[in-house]
C-alpha cells in the first residue's frame, strides 16, 4: 500500500470554523483504595478547527487528566469525546501528543525519531526517501539539520524538545496536544521555542491544545484560555486573547493578560473559601 | 576530561600496587614455611606449573573446550531466557506462574544441576550444556521480564500517540526500550552459566578448565589447582566486567539511565 491517496475528501473551505473536537459531559473519577477522587467534574467543550486552546491551572486541577482523555490514553468515567464526529477510544496520530519529558526514543537517531510517526501512517504512507526528506525539512525548521545522525543523549534539553516538536509535527496531525513541553528550560531557549511554535502554528493551521501552569505561557500561546480550578477539576473561566501573532512572551500586553488570568484564579479560590466557611 | 583520565590512571596504579602486594605477601608467607608446600604453592610454583601445562599442550585445548561449551550452552540459554522473559513481560498470567518457578530455581546453587545432568545425559557434553542452560535461563528470564514490565510509560505512550500498531509494539518499542534490562539479564545469566559450566566440567569431562581443576586435585598438585582457579577468575572477569560490562554501560548511558563519567 505505497500508493499515495488523499487523506480525506476535499471539502470546500468553510466560511465559519467547524467544530474539530467535541466533549460532552466528560468527567473523570479515580478510584483509590480508600476514597474516590473526582479529578474532573462533568465538562462540555467545543474546540474549533485551527484554534489554539490553552488549559491553564494549578497542579491537580484536572487539566492534564483532560489532555490524557483527549489523547485517548485514558477513558472518561462519563461522557463522550468526538473528533470530527468520530468517538475517541484509543491513542492515535490524529491527536498527537507532545510530552513534558520529551519521550524521544534513545535507540533511534534524531532523524529516525522524526520519521518514526511517518512510518506508522495508514492512509497516506510515504516512501522511505520521502519520509527522510520530510524529516529533514522539519529538522531544518528547528535549526537541527546538522544533528540528524546525533543520538538523543548527546543533545541538550532545548534541542531534545525541538526534536520532540519535529517528531510530533512531521506526521502532520490534525490535532496537536502539548503537555507543558518547556518546563525545565532556561528563559532564552523558552522564548525562542515559543517563537518557533507560533510561527509553525500560523503557517500550518493546526488545532492545538496546550496545558500549562505558567500564565505568561498561556497568554503567549492561546487564542482561548480555559482557567481550571482544582477539587474537583473544573473550568472556571474562559478568556479570549485578542493579540496579534506572533506574540513575544516578554511583551507587556502578554503580562497584562497573565495578570488577568492569575486574578481569575485567585478570585475563584477566594469564592471557594467563602463557600466552605 | 583530562582530570578524569589522570584520575583513572591514578586508580590503575593503586590497583596494580595492591596486586603486587598480594603476590609479594603470598611469596613471603610461602618462604616462611608455615604451611607444607604441597598444600600451599608459591606464586612462582603456580606460574611454573601453568607454563608446563601450556607446553604439555593441556592448557589451550582446555580453554577452547570450555569456551566452546559456554558459547553453545549460553547461546541456547540466552535464546530460551529471552523468549521466556518476553512471554512473561507480555502476559501477566505467564509471568505469575513462571516467576514463582524461576525464583525457586534461582535459589538452587548452579552446581546442584550437575548430579541430575549426570543421570539424564551421562558423561556426554550435552550434560554440560544442560547445566549451563539451567543455571542461566531463570536469571535471564526474570530480569528481562521485569525490565519489560518497568519500561517507562512515556515510551509506550509516545509510541501509541505516534500511531504504532499493537503488533509492531514488541519489535519497535518494547524490545529496544527494555534493552538495558536485557543486557543486564544476559550478563547475569553469563556469570551463572559460567559457574554452572565449570562445576559440570569438574565431574563430566576429560578436557576443560573444570577438568584441569579436578585433575590437579587427583594429582595432589596444589599449584595446578590454584593456577587454574586464577585462570578461571581471569576469564570470568574478562567477559563479565569487560565484554558485558562495557556494553551494558554504553547502553545505559545512551538510554539516559547513567551519566557518562
Amino acid at each position: 500500500m505505497e500508493e499515495i491517496q488523499p487523506i480525506e475528501p476535499e471539502t470546500a473551505p468553510a466560511a465559519t470554523p467547524t467544530v474539530k473536537l467535541k466533549l460532552r459531559n466528560v468527567s473523570m473519577m479515580f478510584h483509590g483504595a480508600t476514597q474516590t477522587v473526582e479529578a474532573l467534574a462533568p465538562l462540555d467543550l467545543e474546540i474549533m478547527e485551527g484554534e489554539l486552546v490553552v488549559f491553564f491551572g494549578p497542579s491537580g486541577c484536572g487539566k492534564s487528566t483532560l489532555l490524557n482523555l483527549i489523547a485517548g490514553f485514558e477513558q472518561p468515567s462519563t461522557g463522550e469525546i468526538t473528533l470530527d464526529g468520530e468517538p475517541v477510544t484509543k491513542p492515535g496520530s490524529d491527536r498527537l501528543m507532545m510530552f513534558q519529558e520529551h519521550g524521544l526514543f534513545p535507540w533511534l537517531s534524531v532523524i529516525n525519531n522524526v520519521t518514526y510517526g511517518l512510518k506508522n501512517r495508514r492512509r497516506y504512507r510515504f516512501r522511505p526517501w520521502k519520509q527522510r526528506a520530510i524529516a529533514r525539512e522539519w529538522l531544518k525548521l528547528m535549526n537541527l539539520e546538522e544533528f540528524e545522525k546525533t543520538l538523543i543523549h548527546e543533545l541538550s534539553g532545548g534541542m531534545k524538545q525541538r526534536v520532540a516538536l519535529a517528531r510530533a509535527l512531521a506526521p502532520d496531525p490534525h490535532v496537536l496536544l502539548v503537555d507543558e513541553p518547556f518546563p525545565a528550560l532556561d528563559a532564552l531557549t523558552k522564548s525562542k521555542l515559543y517563537g518557533d511554535l507560533q510561527e509553525i502554528l500560523i503557517s500550518r493551521k493546526k488545532t492545538i491544545i496546550s496545558v500549562t501552569h505558567d500564565p505568561r505561557e498561556a497568554a503567549c500561546l492561546g487564542d482561548r484560555i480555559l482557567v481550571f480550578t482544582p477539587s474537583p477539576g473544573r473550568v472556571q473561566k474562559e478568556i479570549r486573547v485578542e493579540l496579534p501573532r506572533p506574540r513575544d512572551i516578554n511583551d507587556p500586553a502578554i503580562g497584562e493578560y497573565a495578570a488577568q488570568i492569575m486574578a481569575e484564579l485567585e478570585s475563584q479560590s477566594d469564592e471557594k473559601r467563602q463557600d466552605t466557611d | 576530561m583530562k582530570s578524569d583520565k589522570i584520575q583513572i590512571r591514578k586508580t590503575t596504579v593503586y590497583i596494580v600496587i595492591f596486586y603486587i602486594l598480594i603476590f609479594a605477601t603470598w611469596q613471603v608467607l610461602f618462604n616462611a614455611g608455615l604451611i607444607p608446600d604441597y598444600l600451599f604453592p608459591s606464586p612462582v610454583d603456580v606460574a611454573t606449573r601453568m607454563r608446563e601445562l601450556w607446553e604439555e599442550g593441556y592448557l589451550l585445548p582446555s580453554i577452547s573446550a570450555t569456551a566452546q561449551r559456554m558459547a553453545v550452552g549460553f547461546s541456547i540459554g540466552a535464546a530460551l531466557g529471552l523468549a521466556l522473559g518476553l512471554l512473561m513481560g507480555v502476559s501477566p498470567i505467564v509471568n505469575h506462574c513462571l516467576k514463582s518457578l524461576f525464583l525457586g530455581l534461582q535459589t538452587l546453587p548452579t552446581a546442584a544441576w550437575v548430579p541430575i545432568s549426570l543421570l539424564i545425559f551421562g558423561l556426554s557434553v550435552h550434560g554440560i550444556y544442560f547445566v549451563i542452560i539451567m543455571s542461566s535461563v531463570p536469571a535471564i528470564a526474570i530480569s528481562i521480564s521485569s525490565g519489560i514490565l518497568h519500561i517507562p510509560t512515556i515510551y509506550i505512550r509516545a509510541a501509541k500517540t505516534l500511531g504504532t500498531r499493537w503488533y509492531a509494539m514488541p519489535v519497535r518499542v518494547i524490545l529496544p526500550a527494555a534493552l538495558p534490562a536485557i543486557v543486564t539479564g544476559l550478563k547475569l545469566g553469563w556469570t551463572l552459566g559460567w559457574h554452572g559450566g565449570v562445576s559440570a566440567e569438574l565431574i563430566k569431562s576429560s578436557v576443560g578448565l573444570g577438568f584441569l581443576l579436578y585433575m590437579g586435585r587427583e594429582l595432589n598438585d596444589s599449584a595446578q589447582v590454584v593456577g587454574i582457579m586464577l585462570l578461571t577468575i581471569l576469564f570470568g572477569l574478562l567477559l563479565d566486567r569487560f565484554f558485558f560490562g562495557i556494553i551494558e554501560k554504553r547502553i545505559r548511558i545512551r538510554w539516559g539511565l547513567e551519566k557518562n563519567e
